[in-house]
């Protein structure tokens, strides 16, 4: 069972599909929650299920914060989030044969 | 964009496990996607190089008989510079709307420098014509130290994001300036407009090719 070597977090559609575009944006960068959603055609409620279950895995970091009154929400890759989905790579690499 | 299934309509096909071919798919797919947040080169370059290789153009081929440019060549030429200036700043802060953090802001630092950069030149330019310059003087002034800005904050901008072809033709401008300067007028037009847009063009053809590859 392949599945067993890849990281269960990140290997569902959409999970994978947010960590991949988190981890291609810079390093040190966040983007906010529409831009995000927007990136990802995903319903505002079906990102933030997704997100949940990956700031439990201590693999997104989400903070809250005010552009002038508007209440914003922004969104990055943790150092172990970006780790994992290294690895994650590396292993779907690996089982394609891939020995680079 | 090949098979994708639905995603939103069932959240239980969205948390099906892909299989590893088409989870590299989707990596790749979302990396092309999460490209429009960050400005084009090719753009960017592709519109200066058009606006220098006009407005310059422009300019040597009024100036060839009597060294100064006709008014109509000069409004073209500045024009387009503003024209370019405010297209840069839209397409810009459109591709960078919602991304913030260290190197959001390292950009938008960078970004700055460029009107200061332009605003310095002015500058100068102005105070060598009210310390008595000639207009072939202010005019040589002129080309040479706006080739310089660009080519000085291209080089700052290739060791920023580790990029070698920016930083290449940041080497290449700062010198079409001085080159230009050393022709003397109406020759300093046409190395301004061959030379310093035609070098851009390029640039942003090779940066081009290489997003592709």
């Amino acid at each position: 069972m392949p599945d067993e070597q890849l990281d269960p977090v990140i290997h569902a559609q959409a999970r994978l599909r947010v960590v991949a575009t988190l981890a291609s944006l810079g390093a040190r960068d966040r983007i906010s929650f529409p831009r995000l959603q927007k990136l990802l055609d995903m319903t505002a409620g079906n990102l933030s299920t997704h997100l949940r279950r990956l700031e439990e895995a201590d693999y997104v970091q989400i903070t809250k914060t005010h552009e002038g009154r508007t209440p914003a929400t922004y969104v990055e890759l943790t150092l172990a989030g970006r780790l994992a989905f290294e690895r994650y790579t590396q292993s779907l690499r690996a089982l394609l044969g891939g020995t680079s | 964009m090949t098979t994708e299934q639905p995603r939103d309509a069932s959240p239980a096909g969205a948390d099906e496990a892909p299989d590893p071919a088409d989870a590299l798919a989707i990596i790749a797919a979302q990396r092309a996607r999460a490209e429009g947040t960050r400005p084009s080169s090719t753009w960017i370059f592709g519109l200066w190089g058009i606006a220098w290789l006009v407005g310059y153009g422009a300019m040597w081929l009024t100036a060839r008989d009597d060294r100064r440019p006709s008014v109509l060549a000069v409004v073209v030429a500045i024009g387009l510079g503003l024209v370019a200036v405010t297209l840069t700043i839209v397409h810009v802060l459109r591709r960078t709307h919602g991304i913030a953090g260290a190197g959001a802001r390292q950009g938008a630092l960078y970004g700055w420098a460029w009107p200061i950069g332009f605003a310095a030149q002015s500058l100068i330019v102005a105070g060598l014509g009210r310390a008595g310059a000639s207009d072939e003087v202010t005019g040589l002034a002129a080309n040479a130290i706006a080739a310089l800005v660009v080519g000085l904050l291209y080089l700052a901008g290739g060791l920023l994001w580790q990029d070698t072809p920016m930083y290449v033709i940041g080497g290449w401008m700062a010198l079409v300036g001085a080159a230009a300067a050393l022709t003397g007028l109406p020759g300093s037009y046409l190395v301004m407009a061959l030379a310093g847009g035609g070098g851009m063009l390029v640039l942003g053809l090779v940066s081009r090719l290489r997003s592709r590859a």
